[in-house]
């Protein structure tokens, strides 16, 4: 049996942060320029993708795991991260779900605004995904979306930054308590 | 000892020979070098020294090849065909104490999941130093019910072993005073979380024949000076052991037994050694060593003693014992019962409950104790009021309670600030209990020499056929109502009681292979754990178990080894051996 595997635990949190991203989301919308006035670039060599698609990977990442008070996933290196496991870890049937997904992203955003993925705004990016996840829900094992949050989730949460910024870490924590009130610790344990 | 003479001309003489290098091997090593035998310790696979040879032990998780430490499917499936099912033993970080399934095959007539560790410590590494006493019922179990055969012990036989075994090991537990399950010489118990110590509450308020404690780990939480100066300290809740301890906080060969063997000036270590045989001298009716292929080389050489301790895992030391054929054992090695080989026994699990903890959402906890709750068995305990009707002996359960933390989000809906802020908290408490059920020797469960088949040494690999039967079947269905009951009793949620399957093995607690007993027509061993037919020859791994009792066994297999080499050492200063 594996331990503590309950899915899908309702969250008590949803409807009161997700008023708090809309409103993010529009916020940035409406103050910052446009991306397409200044196409990123990307800072690592990617393995197992194209320029383009490592580009679409960086931006989605973000888009999934944000900067919030605490650091996100491009700054905790998760495309990176996923692109080495492209390299390195995954079957081909996945490497290709992925790499197939990112060229889907670049299709849709073409087709929708006539523009790359990384050049749509964050809400118009946002809106595509919220497509995906929806799509995802539906077919959890054979869906790119699906297999690209666990990849960034994994990424981020296993990464020193995800693990010791947003997570809390204690590598020999020493002693073991019981019954510790949750406001003392904060957040969730990274392991 | 005798024939010092006789030994000095001949080459590589030893006054005792220890195979295997595992939770047993170590404590043969260790009590006979202690008591002055010059002992050579044969380990058939790599060196693996304490600390020096941990490579996994502090990595943190952003030092990992792949995500989450996991192993790239395609690994998995080229090596671990086997070593994977448990679905835990196989990551990046534990991949160097398994062996891989391609380079050491078998058969399998029936699934057995033959989990294994070739590396000097063995299995003794990764265990999951769960530690109990088998009590006076489980040692009379066989006797009262007419089932195989009696013990030649009682418990009062082992009962001091144990109590010398866990002074130097070191056991964290709760006293219970139980009968059914008694109590070890403890070292503090680690403490339960808030929604354990609910349901530790409820259920024996609410269901009075049942006591849940903390489980019984072989982990140090005071140690003694003796521990201290073997190098060893106190646990520090990190819960990687199965990478190698830093701190070598819990029991282990590499940690412990050959530190203190070592130190003694008397044990000669060799990795790399496949024993492929005993070596027999027909006319004195006694072993005179072991033939050993070396895992690198491919050479052959023989080591002789005068005592030889099998300690190579129940199922490897049967093999040895069944590839030992000679004009006086033609079917093997002491095998005049044709017993060697049967009787497989394991503990039957994968079969429970879970349920969802509500009303604990402010609490959390702080460390990671690498320890469970325990619920000893309550089943057949010799009154009325727990006998079934519906099958024999009975089963424990080890569980726990927790939040789970990110992983929970790897699948279902949601991305962006919510789910990172959602994630960021501790998931919602789950208590799971997963039972251990006594599995009853049937003789045909067993293992037998395939020499169709030949490992890369060109040694005959085995075949298995191994399965649960009715009585264990009947148990598996009361293992998951019980603990649905229990965790009904405490009030809990979304009660789920389910039967994950079960293949013979993946206990990873093999045992029966040449079991004790009073008469050398159905057993292998004596008293002593001595071959019946050639008494220099002792085994005292779980090849020794004449039943398995519901508790994890690696503690009666140590008592069994510190009281056969004491019985050993005393024979032979009688010159009985």
């Amino acid at each position: 049996m594996r331990p503590f595997d309950l899915r899908n635990s309702p969250s008590r949190r949803d409807a009161l942060i997700g008023a708090g991203l809309s409103f993010g989301a529009l916020w940035a919308t409406l103050i910052l320029p446009s991306a397409a006035s200044a196409q990123p670039t990307l800072t690592w060599i990617p393995k197992a993708l194209t320029s383009a698609q490592a580009l679409t990977l960086d931006a989605a990442v973000e888009l999934i795991m944000p900067a919030t008070d605490t650091p996100g996933a491009r700054a905790a290196g998760v495309a990176p991260f996923i692109d080495r496991a492209l390299a390195t870890f995954y079957d081909p049937d996945q490497v290709k779900r992925l790499r197939d997904g990112l060229d889907t992203m670049q299709a849709d955003a073409q087709a929708a605004y006539g523009m790359a993925f990384t050049a749509l705004s964050a809400a118009q990016q946002t809106e595509l995904l919220r497509r995906y996840d929806a799509e995802a829900a539906q077919k959890p094992l054979s869906h790119f979306f699906a297999l690209m949050k666990q990849a960034t989730f994994t990424g981020f949460f296993t990464s020193e930054t995800g693990a010791t910024k947003t997570l809390r870490y204690d590598p020999v924590p020493g002693d073991y308590r019981g019954c510790v009130p949750m406001k003392e610790i904060g957040r969730a344990w990274a392991t | 000892m005798a024939n010092l003479n006789t030994r000095a001309r001949r080459k590589n003489g030893y006054d005792a020979i220890v195979v295997g290098s595992g939770i047993t091997g170590g404590w043969a090593a260790k009590e006979l070098t202690e008591k002055g035998l010059k002992t050579l310790v044969l380990e058939r696979g790599r060196m693996v020294k304490h600390l020096e040879d941990y490579p996994t032990a502090t990595m943190s998780p952003w030092e990992a090849q792949y995500p989450g430490g996991r192993l790239p499917p395609a690994d998995l499936k080229a090596h671990y065909r086997v070593q994977q099912r448990t679905g835990y033993t196989i990551t990046e970080y534990t991949r160097p104490f398994f062996v891989k399934d391609d380079e050491h095959p078998y058969t399998e007539t029936q699934r057995f999941d033959w989990i294994r560790g070739y590396h000097v410590g063995g299995r003794s590494l990764q265990w999951a130093r769960q530690t109990y006493r088998h009590s006076p019922m489980d040692f009379e179990a066989n006797a009262r019910e007419g089932v195989a055969v009696d013990w030649p012990i009682r418990y009062e036989d082992l009962a001091p072993w144990y109590d010398y075994v866990e002074r130097f090991i070191g056991v964290s537990g709760q006293s219970e005073g139980l009968a059914h399950l008694p109590d070890s010489l403890f070292q503090p118990p680690m403490e339960m979380n808030c929604v354990e110590k609910h349901l530790k509450a409820q259920v024996e308020a609410k269901i009075p024949d049942r006591r849940i404690t903390i489980g019984r780990v072989a982990h140090l939480t005071a140690p003694t000076e003796e521990q201290l100066a073997l190098g060893r300290g106190k646990c520090q809740n990190r819960n990687l052991c199965i990478r190698g301890c830093p701190f070598g906080a819990y029991f282990s060969s590499n940690s412990a037994t050959l530190p203190a063997a070592e130190r003694t000036g008397n044990l000669t270590l060799r990795p790399d050694s496949i024993v492929t045989s005993l070596i027999l001298d027909e006319r004195k009716g006694k072993a005179t060593g072991v033939r050993v292929k070396d895992a690198v080389t491919g050479e052959e050489t023989e080591f002789y003693a005068d005592v030889i301790f099998l300690c190579a895992s129940a199922i490897n030391t049967a093999w040895i014992m069944l590839n030992s054929t000679s004009k006086r054992f033609p079917n093997g090695f002491g095998n005049d019962s044709d017993q060697v080989g049967r009787n497989i026994m394991d503990h039957h699990l994968g079969v429970g409950a879970q349920a969802a903890a509500p009303g604990y959402e402010e609490m959390y906890y702080s460390g990671r104790r690498p320890n469970g709750i325990y619920i000893p068995r309550f089943r057949n305990l010799g009154d009325k009021a727990s006998a079934r009707s519906d099958y024999l002996r009975g089963f424990g359960y080890q569980g726990g309670a927790g939040r789970p933390g990110w992983e929970r989000g790897l699948n279902g809906p949601g991305f962006g600030a919510d789910r990172k802020a959602e994630l960021t908290q501790p998931g919602p408490w789950a208590v799971r209990l997963g039972g251990f059920g006594e599995m009853l020797p049937y003789a045909d469960n067993r293992m037998t020499l395939n020499t169709a088949l030949k490992d890369q040494h060109g040694l005959p690999t085995i075949t298995f056929d191994v399965s649960i039967r009715d009585n264990e079947k009947a148990m598996r269905k009361d293992m998951r109502l019980a603990a649905m009951e229990m965790l009904d009793a405490a009030g809990f949620k979304n009660v789920i009681g389910g039967d994950t399957g079960y293949g013979p093995g993946l206990g990873i607690h093999e045992m029966g292979t040449a079991r004790m007993g009073r008469d050398p027509k159905t057993s292998v061993l004596n008293a002593h754990n001595q071959v019946h037919a050639c008494r220099n020859v002792y085994v005292t791994d779980g090849a020794a178990m004449t039943s398995a009792s519901c508790v994890n066994p690696s503690l009666t297999y140590m008592a069994l080894t510190a009281r056969a080499v004491d019985h050993a050492v005393a024979a032979s200063r009688r010159g009985e051996l």
